[in-house]
């Protein structure tokens, strides 16, 4: 543990990835304390100072009725991190394990566990989840429902094509040679060479929920105002372009800063980890 | 039969048991939409026996199982009925939009594999040194925002502050080119009009590029990753004692083998796009599916969410078998293997 | 790769075999562009959004049209009328063909009203008092009226006159002698008089239309040979083209601030004003709103002048001016322009404590219409204005198809609804009978649900009045009324603004002696002048 994190340290690019999420993550646990203007996350109107280029104190300038942006974008954050912690919490249990049991148990249980899978994978995963939020009440819950059916099928098929590799190998032959049960090889003898994977995965994963979480919201269809929304302010903020470029720019960005931090640190952590085995 | 063949027969059928668990899948989230589609469609000034008449003709008094069984019976005459927003048949709806959308995902799935592939082949050859990092920081920045932002970065830079590309639509109003396939860039070719093809091309760049950026970070990082793996290898080693010259190991042993998970990803990196689309569609104002996609499901049209929804998921699945024959082509294993796939 | 170009062309020949669309030959020259919000509906049965009113003046002919520069009507296709008792007689010109080349005559005028009424679509409820037409003879027409109809006339230039021969050679599928009343035909294809023909139309990219050279009063040079109308633009995308020069004219949907951005870059701002406002609906039969004194509270404490402030574009030029009232200035009924409504939160805080309900007690619900940002703002207005009540609230995105879904129930209709209204015809009439009058309860323009008799009195009265003066008596006291009660927030009264390129000169948007008073109107391309 103390190696790994020396480890990301020592790499310049690790070393950006580890403090993009220290920032993220501290500033929207923080966010009360270190945005200018905390109350402006709700229904705030400012009319004397709207649609502002950023200025002191509005460093990212303010937003159409006059909310700091800077302040939402902080109390955004917050929002994502919850939706995306949730979802993989969720989601990735679930989808590794219908892979494991699928690949490796073949026959009429893998039939029907892919074509489950299938069913799910063949709608794109942004159309699949705005279908469902077409159905569904725009609320935070809902969309963190939304994203988790169309989250767990991507680590069934990534864990059961590695399952379908890994039992061909002689290690689980061996396994299977010595009598060691079904359970037994799954979960102790694949499973763990299945885990770099899906922890790349993961870790970018964490990036990408937040990306479709904001896709959903930019197409309207994700939290309602005047909860802030990254996505949604974007998407707001395009019908003003080019010339309140901030709108569209600085939320833009945020989203980017966010999902880059979690990328590097991922990728930094799968070398370490694919390293050490 | 040859094993590819009955790998391709079986994959076509499962396809098809697949589509027939969408549109069960689909089917049942649209009917559950809450309102009165009916009372939705006909608009504000419909009379209450109108309403009624729809719904009977929409067969919305039966049960969902029933329902079901109206929307088969059409689809085997190939009917997806009336869009209750467009008031045309949703055939001619997604025939009017796909080929927009397809064109625009087929190129920017060209330049995710002819750019992402690459970068990913030379950033493992060069492991460790400025090349790999240089590569695996563009890449990551490419994974790390949602193509509409890339899409507002791109469009903010490249159309309105250097206005290098056209900020909407795919050809400029001045030409007219007779649809054959509906691919404008085939199109104008088959027209013979270079100057419209250049034009159509001009317009493709940004929201293409836009669209595959992700999914050239993804490819890049993959490939990257699973050659690493497979230069740890011991018979990339025993290439090398046998004096196999560098390139021919990246190209010939690493790169094979490591191409299997790589394409899998990229297969479902396609159905992202089909989805990513509807974003960057949006930013482009791009005449393709996604926006009638999107508009349909706002309004919650029955009929029209269920054909879209349907159809994207046929084109993904085509993809998809694509996508594993060639895994099949590379990878004698599967290849010559009788199970399921 | 190559397997993937052969599947997917494959896949491409099959979808445009069943595609029916060709694009338009551009002309080079003379090609006016503009942009609404989706859908076009061509079928003139069922227009009733502004695209489809656009498309319906230029394609279609009425019997009258309004007057430029001042109330009243002119004859149009016709060439005189008069009204005797209940019933409307109008002489027809004789010169006049439709595009298909056929004359227009009587039946034709009698066709189109019956087309209407059977259909039963867009603003066919403007002719739900009309008994029926009868051809007297090949040029004179007549309408018999059910009851009095002080606003007869001017609801005619919502009857578009259909080619009756056109249509019945093209009749679709479905039930009956009429089969589909030619609605399949009739939503892709032009059958009318209009100065300008359809060549392409698809209801979500673009109409293309050209100048239609058998055109009864013949089409000035100097108009637009070529419309492309163009569907669902977005609005950085419509504020690009125009700097760039490639668009000419942009919807009234653009935000202000965009506008303002083309202004400074020097595009001009056309105007239509004088037959709408902008209502923010109560729903009367939800808790709080069932209560008076909780209205008016509301009422008070929005914030008008901020309202006003949000909207300008220019220092002279805004997207609306100060409401006086219900009833927007210009119109019968309407107050003088110095009244204007100002925020009162001491008068707002009095009658909130005299409202049976307590603010800890309810959280409303604040809805816009997610197809108008500009709403999204003024639900965050209300909500900051209504927060210093003491009243939580909650904002809610409705697409517009829902919301005219939800409004259909009053129990799903929302606390506030926020719209855009105005007066079809451009008489009073069609801006406030379907409001207010308790049997129109629960269409898409009216979520209040209101229900007051007095209210009702006086908009009968104000279309059944015989003369002016009359209708003018009705109309005050019905501002009057619809003040005390408080069934809206009477927000601002509306001007729509476009930005548009210098190419074109359009007088009947600029110049007020030119302008029609009737929305969409002033879009008639053959008044337009393009200058290059």
């Amino acid at each position: 543990m103390k190696r790994t994190i020396a480890i990301l340290l020592r790499n310049p690019l690790s070393l950006l990835g580890v403090i993009l999420v220290a920032i993220v993550v501290l500033s929207a646990l923080f966010a009360d304390f270190i945005t200018p203007f905390p109350e402006h996350r709700g229904a705030v109107v400012d009319f004397a100072n709207f649609n502002k280029a950023p200025e002191w104190p509005y460093i990212f300038g303010t937003d159409l009725v006059g909310r700091d942006l800077f302040s939402r974008i902080v109390y955004a954050y917050r929002i994502s991190l919850i939706l995306g912690a949730v979802v993989l919490a969720v989601a990735v249990p679930i989808g590794v394990t219908v892979g494991l049991v699928a690949g490796y148990l073949g026959g009429w249980t893998e039939y029907v566990l892919m074509r489950i899978t299938d069913v799910f994978l063949s709608i794109p995963p942004l159309v699949l989840a705005m279908s469902i939020m077409g159905v569904l009440e725009p609320t935070l819950l809902n969309d963190m429902l939304a994203v988790t059916a169309m989250w767990w099928p991507w680590y069934t098929r990534l864990v059961y094509n590695l399952t379908r590799a890994e039992k061909e190998e002689g290690y689980v032959l061996a396994a299977e040679v010595i009598g060691a049960s079904k359970l037994h090889v799954i979960f102790r003898e694949i499973l763990p060479n299945c885990v770099p994977a899906v922890i790349t995965k993961m870790t970018l994963d964490l990036g990408f929920v937040i990306i479709i979480a904001s896709s959903l919201s930019f197409l309207g269809l994700g939290v309602q105002p005047p909860t802030p929304d990254l996505g949604s302010m974007v998407a707001d903020g395009a019908r003003y372009l080019p010339d309140s470029w901030w709108l569209t720019v600085f939320p833009g960005l945020a989203i980017l800063v966010a999902v880059f931090g979690f990328n590097l640190v991922g990728d930094a952590l799968r070398e370490i980890l694919g390293a050490e085995q | 039969m040859s094993p590819v063949v009955r790998l391709l027969t079986k994959r076509l059928g499962t396809s098809l048991i697949v589509l027939v668990g969408v549109s069960m899948l689909i089917f049942a989230i649209a009917r559950v939409i809450p309102g009165d589609p009916a009372r939705i469609a006909l608009g504000p000034n419909a009379t209450p026996e109108q309403v009624e008449n729809l719904r009977l003709a929409l067969h919305l008094d039966r049960n969902i199982a029933v329902q079901y069984g109206y929307f088969i019976a059409d689809l085997a005459r190939g009917d997806l009925g009336v869009s209750l927003y467009t008031n045309r048949p949703v055939t001619t709806d997604i025939a009017q939009f796909l080929p927009a959308t397809l064109e625009l995902i087929i190129v920017a799935g060209i330049m995710m594999i002819g750019i992402g592939l690459p970068l990913g082949i030379v950033s493992a050859r060069y492991r460790g040194r400025a090349a790999d990092n240089l590569v695996r920081l563009v890449s990551l920045l490419g994974v790390s925002a949602p193509s509409f932002v890339w899409a507002v970065i791109l469009m903010l830079l490249f159309a309105f502050f250097l206005p290098l590309f056209p900020i909407a639509g795919r050809i400029s109003d001045s030409y007219t080119i007779a649809p054959v396939t509906g691919f404008l860039l085939v199109d104008t070719l088959v027209a013979g009009n270079f100057r419209a093809f250049s034009n159509a091309a001009w317009h493709i760049v940004l929201p293409a590029f836009a669209l595959a950026l992700s999914g050239i970070g993804q490819a890049a990082r993959l490939t990257r990753a699973n050659m690493v793996e497979t230069y740890d290898k011991p018979f990339i080693e025993m290439a090398r004692s046998y004096g196999f010259a560098d390139r021919r190991i990246a190209n010939r042993f690493a790169f094979r083998p490591s191409l299997i998970p790589s394409l899998t990803i990229i297969g479902l990196d396609f159905a992202a796009m089909l989805g990513n689309a509807f974003l960057v569609e949006a930013v482009f104002a791009w005449p393709g599916l996604s926006r009638y996609g999107v508009a349909v499901i706002l309004r919650k049209d029955l009929n029209a969410i269920v054909g879209t929804v349907l159809i994207i998921s046929a084109t993904f699945l085509i993809m998809n078998i694509i996508v594993d024959l060639l895994i099949a082509f590379i990878n004698p294993r599967i290849r010559y293997s009788q199970r399921p796939a | 790769m190559k397997r993937i170009t052969t599947t997917m062309a494959a896949a491409a020949v099959t979808a445009t075999a069943l595609s029916v669309i060709d694009p338009a030959a551009a002309l080079a020259g003379g090609v006016l562009r503009l942009d609404e919000v989706a859908v076009g509906e061509l079928d003139p049965g069922k227009a009733s959004d502004y695209a489809d009113s656009i498309l319906m003046f230029n394609v279609y002919d009425t019997l009258v049209l309004p007057k430029q520069g001042g109330p009243g009507h002119v004859s149009h296709l016709a060439e005189s009328w008069e009204s005797e008792g209940n019933s409307y007689t109008f002489k027809l010109r004789s010169d006049v063909k439709f595009q298909s080349g056929n004359p227009m005559t009587a039946e034709d005028v009698v066709f189109s009203l019956d087309r209407m009424k059977a259909l039963g679509a867009g603003l066919s409820y403007l002719f739900a008092g009309v008994e029926n037409a009868e051809a007297l003879d090949e040029h004179t027409v007549r309408f018999n009226l059910k009851q009095p109809y002080a606003p007869f006339v001017a609801s005619l230039v919502r009857l578009p006159i259909v080619d009756k021969k056109t249509v019945m050679a093209n009749l679709g599928d479905g039930d009956g002698e009429m089969k589909d009343w030619g609605q399949a035909y009739l939503s892709a294809n032009g059958a009318g008089t209009g100065a300008y023909k359809v060549t392409a139309h698809n209801p979500q990219e673009e109409t293309v239309m050209e100048k239609n050279a058998g055109y009864f009063l013949g089409v000035a040079d100097a108009a637009p040979d070529t419309v492309r109308l163009r569907y669902g633009l977005e609005a950085a995308t419509v504020r690009t083209l125009i700097a760039q020069g490639e668009h000419d004219i942009s919807s009234q949907w653009l935000p202000p601030e965009v506008i303002k951005a083309l202004a400074a870059g020097g595009a001009q701002l056309l105007t239509e004003s004088g037959t709408g406002a902008f209502y923010v609906k109560m729903n009367t039969t939800k808790a709080p709103m069932d209560d008076v004194h909780c209205r008016l509270a509301f009422s008070l404490a929005f914030d008008y002048e901020a309202a006003v402030k949000m909207i300008a574009v220019t220092d002279d030029i805004s997207q609306g001016s100060a409401a006086t009232g219900a009833i927007p200035v210009g119109m019968f009924g309407a107050n003088s322009p110095d009244q204007i409504l100002k925020r009162d939160l001491d008068a707002a805080k009095a009658h909130l404590a005299e409202c049976k309900y307590k603010p800890e007690d309810f959280t409303l619900e604040l809805s816009w219409i997610a197809e108008v940002p500009l709403e999204e703002r003024f639900a965050l207005l209300m909500q900051a204005n209504f927060a210093e009540l003491g009243v939580k609230s909650e904002i809610k995105k409705l697409p517009w198809a829902l919301f005219a879904e939800q409004v259909s129930k009053p129990e799903n209709t929302p606390h506030i609804s926020q719209l855009f209204v105005n007066a079809v015809t451009g008489d009073p009439d069609t801006l406030l009978y379907g409001q207010y009058h308790s049997t129109t309860a629960g269409t898409w323009q009216s979520p209040e649900y209101l229900n007051d008799a007095e209210v009702d009195q006086y908009l009968e009265a104000g279309r059944t009045a015989a003369d002016d003066a009359g209708r003018q008596a009705a109309y005050a006291a019905l501002n009057k009324r619809l003040m005390e009660i408080a069934a809206s927030v009477y927000g601002y009264d509306r001007q729509s603004v476009f930005a548009a390129s210098n190419r074109v000169k359009v007088p009947a948007m600029s110049d007020p002696s030119k302008a029609f008073g009737l929305d969409g109107m002033g879009f008639s391309f053959r008044l337009m002048e393009m200058t290059e």
